[in-house]
């Protein structure tokens, strides 16, 4: 009993929501309902069943030794319980999830590394009015007109005009 | 005043970047000449040194024919005239129109560069905030771990409340099968006796216990209506 007792943790939906990101709210919402469905009829059920009155049925009943026989049987019998197979299939999922979130996480570290870097060399700019073309065309290499492959002005496709 | 800030390569140094152009350009007077002229002749001469200077000069051109009037004279004069008039009429207009078109070049060069600051910014915080999301994975799990326990702890519970309402039905069963049993026999009986006390009342008895009731009946009569 203490053991599958342990096993319902307390769970903080409204951390969790927030975390869910816009596309997968439907999938979160199902899961919630799903989720306070199971718990109504959890909560519905009562822990134990209540405690047959056998002295009354024994005063009652006039067939001799069946309410005994029947208390024996019913005090002997272990009710199985449910053998879980999904756990370790859920805990082999949250390896999975953990290892592709941190490539992700990595992936987006690099990312921001990157962005960084552009910022920085945004931010570091001098002034568009204390620039000359030289220098523009430095900051932005788009710009450059190539006077190697086009020799003759434009110096670019007329199509890029 | 010459602006001395301004290197004019006289050293293989470059300084970038090029410090700004001046807003204004070197002062002059009349249009020409520039002031440093006259400040280099102050010293010497004051402040009309060069007027007298300028005033000789023309006069010993024009006196020794060195410059020549002729009817090219008069043209440049009035050329020179008409286009005095217009630069001093539309000069300041002209001169704010080209600053307004260099003004745009440059505001939409800095509105797409600002822009572009904006745009890696506002990806850096997403990105952070992807981050922060996908450490919330557990979250996930966690509900799939509970729903699971649910399910398993309900399925039991139903085990075992079957379990006892089975128990429970099958001796409620006896019970009323029981209780059943014993009205039938209580009802059957007393069918049994009334059924063999109303054979056993004779003709004879009938007739006595009728005279008897009517009797009752008129002493009850009576007794009514001495009451009333």
């Amino acid at each position: 009993m203490a053991s599958r007792r342990a096993a319902i943790k307390a769970m903080d939906w409204a951390a969790f929501a927030e975390r869910v990101p816009a596309n997968q709210k439907a999938m979160f919402n199902a899961l919630k309902t799903r989720s306070d469905s199971l718990s109504a009829r959890l909560a519905a059920l009562p822990e134990k069943p209540p405690a047959i009155d056998w002295a009354h049925y024994k005063a009652t009943v006039a067939k001799a030794g069946m309410v005994d026989e029947f208390q024996k049987k019913f005090s002997a019998l272990k009710v199985p319980e449910p053998v879980d197979t999904q756990t370790a299939k859920i805990d082999a999922q949250e390896k999975e999830a953990a290892k592709s979130s941190a490539e992700y996480i990595q992936a987006s570290k690099a990312r921001i590394v990157q962005y960084e870097q552009q910022l920085q060399k945004l931010k570091s700019m001098i002034p568009f009015d204390q620039m000359t073309l030289e220098d523009f065309q430095e900051a932005f290499p788009e710009t450059k007109l190539d006077k190697e492959k086009y020799p003759f002005w434009p110096h670019k496709p007329i199509a890029d005009l | 005043v010459l602006h001395s800030t301004r290197l004019l390569h006289t050293s293989q140094q470059c300084s970038a970047p090029v410090p700004p152009l001046p807003e204004k350009g070197g002062e002059v007077r009349h249009g020409l000449i520039p002031e440093e002229f006259f400040q280099f002749l102050y010293p010497k001469t004051g402040v009309t040194g060069p007027y007298m200077l300028g005033t000789g000069l023309l006069l010993y051109l024009l006196s020794k024919e060195i410059y020549v009037v002729n009817h090219e004279t008069v043209a440049s004069a009035c050329i020179l005239a008409v286009i005095i008039y217009a630069v001093k009429k539309f000069g300041s207009d002209v001169a704010a129109f080209a600053d307004k078109l260099n003004e745009e070049k440059v505001a939409s060069a800095l509105a797409v560069k600002n822009e572009a600051i904006k745009d890696l910014e506002t990806a850096i915080e997403q990105e952070k905030k992807e981050q922060w999301r996908a450490e919330g994975h557990s979250f996930l799990f966690d509900a799939k771990r509970n729903n699971v326990a649910m399910l398993l702890e309900t399925n039991y519970r139903e085990r075992l409340m079957t379990v006892y309402s089975e128990v429970k039905k099958r001796l409620d069963y006896q019970v009323a099968m029981q209780n059943l049993k014993r009205q039938k026999e209580q009802d059957h009986m007393i069918q049994w006796v009334e059924k063999s006390v109303v054979q056993s009342i004779t003709p004879q008895q009938q007739k006595e216990s009728i005279a008897k009731c009517i009797l009752d009946l008129k002493a009850l009569s009576r007794s009514a209506q001495a009451a009333a």
